[in-house]
């Protein structure tokens, strides 16, 4: 038996493999786990982790949320506020677990939970886990692999525009120290245009350990929305990977308030004129620590990637963004922009923005640019010499830099609601 | 309303620039400050709407009879302090409309007066466009982003119009204007005299003096007052120069 690594002994010893399961399955999960056990968590000698601490993980046993364990918790009071106004089909996850399906689905589109896939779509449920996740370079994804009970899947026919959004909601609940896995699956047919929102909301100390992978063919849209909440105590960490077709358009909006530490992996692999658009924004205060990692891979011509990530840190906290643009050999005609700017509105808040080119074509345009600074007093003196308080010409001004990210997003609902939870940040007392 | 006292400050850790400034402004006047470059006429407008990194050294600014320097600059406007900037800043994401509506809320709510609705904003905001000859496509822009320098003059003289102050210091407003532009801005400005209202126009040129006509002028020389007259002292500026006169 190859060496396990300390922190993951108690994981090990928390797999129970479940004979029930398909044997593809079953082998992906012994895989994973034998793959988690060797590497352990990654630390700050991992390049990408460099900014990232997992010391939180390190110091507790996260035990891994069993089906038979899984709490309810009640969305309307505990989560309300959360939740995206318009109509949207709408999926609840309490604990890693499904708790309520959107009764009447159109033709055209199959949307439930894995467990649920497992069984019945297996093509999906296995689209949802990748030769990364048995080979170990993703050390969480990995053990995400082994122990995941449930999560979404959401496969869309060719040619089929949806009238709203898939809404995904997931709240975490626990008391003691938990880890919660999904794997979430993905696929947009040709041509088919759709818009997934997801939100993460809890209480208490839990892991949210999530894997989401997707795939945009040719022709195809998908807007991509994910609001976290996540309590104040709670570890959020998130991996989705994306592979786009033939001039399909990816949007992903991610915009993180919540956690005590979170992490957002983004992978993108662009087909042949495909377009990417990976954006988001991050507000933090306290001691929230929060890293964004987009690894952007242009493996063919002609397509376009922009970035665009913008951050408000407060009190102690820290934020890092980790941009990674691959332009492979014979990828001509790559258009790739990335920005990235932080605003510290403290002198115990720190920020690492991490840029990272790589290029092997000749004939391509890629930019990156970051900046980090505080407001704009000459703005600030205008805003107050016209009556306008100091702190709300501080909200206005903080709201404008991080709405910036939000500008080209085509509802004007869905940008109303993420507008919403920013300035619901903003009011807030500080902690 | 307004007195200025031997007012002597600096740049923050730099050279004095105001050098023992006194003037008295009284509900219902117009004024002219008139300077060359360099005479101190921008500190004093800065100093007056309490704009950071000055130095005062000594002397007394009141407002109705208060210490203005110790108010912070939203204070002073919501006492009804109003500076028309001579570089309007320009604020992308902070849409013109709500920012004035921001700013007219939290005056009328320092006066004691209720809020307005957006359908009462909306209406007093019609009128006041026509006076100025805004397009209302502008207001629905970020705070004078993509505006023309012309543009951001009369955007200034517009806020003036719906904020109501009670004394309006112009800094500088004249300046990039073309002819037209200044009419208008001339105009709207004469509109907005009014007996209970004052107004201190700094310029370095007289042409604005030639529509709005003040009351009184002063030249401002190297950081202080050195001659005080009625409106034929800016003609007399205009022939002989800065250099002929004070000294």
């Amino acid at each position: 038996m190859a060496a396990i690594k300390a922190e993951a002994v108690p994981y090990r010893d928390a797999f129970r493999a479940n004979p029930a399961e398909p044997a593809w399955l079953v082998d992906a999960r012994a895989k994973s786990l034998a793959a988690f056990g060797e590497r352990g968590f990654p630390s700050r000698r991992d390049e990408a982790w460099r900014f990232t601490s997992t010391r939180p993980l390190a110091e507790n046993f996260f035990v891994p949320v069993r089906r038979d364990l899984a709490v309810t918790a009640n969305e309307d009071t505990d989560f309300g506020k959360l939740g995206f106004e318009g109509p949207a089909y709408r999926l609840v996850f309490a604990n890693g677990i499904v708790r309520a399906l959107p009764s009447k689905l159109p033709p055209g589109l199959w949307l439930g939970s894995m467990s649920q896939a497992i069984s019945e779509r297996p093509e999906a449920a296995e689209f949802a886990i990748s030769e990364i996740d048995l080979g170990g370079t993703q050390p969480f994804a990995s053990l995400n692999a082994a122990l995941f009970a449930d999560g979404f899947v959401f496969d869309l026919d060719e040619g089929v525009a949806l009238d709203r959004p898939i809404e995904i909601v997931h709240l975490g609940k626990s008391a003691l120290p938990t880890s919660i896995y999904l794997r979430n699956s993905v696929r947009i047919g040709a041509g088919s245009e759709a818009t997934v929102i997801e939100t993460y909301v809890g209480q208490g100390a839990y892991w949210d350990n999530v894997v989401t992978n997707i795939a945009v063919a040719e022709g195809a849209s998908l807007t991509h929305i994910k609001l976290q909440d996540e309590s104040r105590e709670a570890v959020h960490f998130a991996s989705a990977r994306i592979s786009l077709g033939w001039s399909a358009r990816y949007r992903n909006f991610g915009l993180t308030l919540g956690a005590n530490l979170s992490r957002n992996d983004i992978q993108v692999l662009l087909g042949k004129g495909a377009h990417a658009n990976i954006a988001g924004a991050y507000l933090q205060r306290g001691d929230q620590d929060t890293t964004n990692a987009v690894v952007i891979d242009h493996a063919e011509p002609d397509a376009t990637t922009q970035e665009l990530f913008k951050g408000v840190l407060d009190e102690r906290s820290h934020g890092a963004f980790l941009g990674t643009i691959r332009v492979r050999e014979g990828a001509q005609k790559t258009d790739a922009k990335q920005t990235s700017r932080a605003l510290l509105l403290s002198d115990r808040a720190s920020v690492n923005i991490k840029p990272e080119l790589a290029i092997f074509a000749d004939d391509v345009k890629c930019t990156h640019g970051a900046a980090v600074g505080d407001l704009d007093k000459d703005a600030l003196f205008y805003l107050r010499a016209r009556g306008i308080g100091v702190d709300e010409a501080r909200r206005m001004l903080i709201e404008a830099f991080l709405l910036e990210t939000i500008d080209t997003i085509e509802s004007p609902e869905v940008r109303e609601h993420l507008a919403r939870q920013v300035r619901r940040w903003l009011a807030a007392e500080k902690a | 309303m307004l007195e200025i006292k031997n007012l002597h400050a600096s740049v923050e850790g730099g050279r004095e620039i105001l050098n023992g400034v006194s003037l008295k402004v009284k509900a219902g006047e117009v004024h002219a400050i008139m300077g060359p470059n360099g005479s101190g006429k921008s500190t004093l407008a800065g100093i007056l709407a309490g704009r950071d990194g000055y130095d005062i050294a000594s002397g007394a600014v009141t407002y109705d009879g208060q210490d203005l320097l110790t108010m912070p600059p939203e204070e002073r406007a919501r006492a009804g302090i109003f500076l028309a900037f001579q570089y309007p800043v320009e604020i992308p994401g902070v849409n013109n409309m709500y920012f004035l509506r921001v700013a007219l809320n939290a005056i009328r709510r320092a006066k004691s007066e209720p809020e307005l609705d957006a359908g009462q904003f909306l209406k007093s905001v019609r009128a006041k466009l026509k006076l100025l000859e805004i397009e209302d496509d502008l207001l629905q822009r970020g705070v004078n982003v993509g505006f023309s320098g012309g543009e951001k003059k009369r955007n200034e003289i517009f806020q003036m119009a719906m904020l109501e102050p009670r004394l309006a210091i112009l800094d500088e407003t004249d300046s990039g204007l073309d002819i037209d532009a200044l009419r208008i801005v001339a105009n709207g400005i004469n509109r907005l005299r009014a007996p209970d209202r004052a107004i201190v126009m700094i310029t370095h040129y007289q042409r604005l003096l030639d529509y709005v006509v003040p009351d009184f002028v002063h030249v401002l020389s190297e950081g202080r007052i050195v001659r005080s007259g009625d409106r034929s002292l800016a003609g007399e500026l205009e022939k002989t120069g800065y250099a002929g006169v004070g000294s």
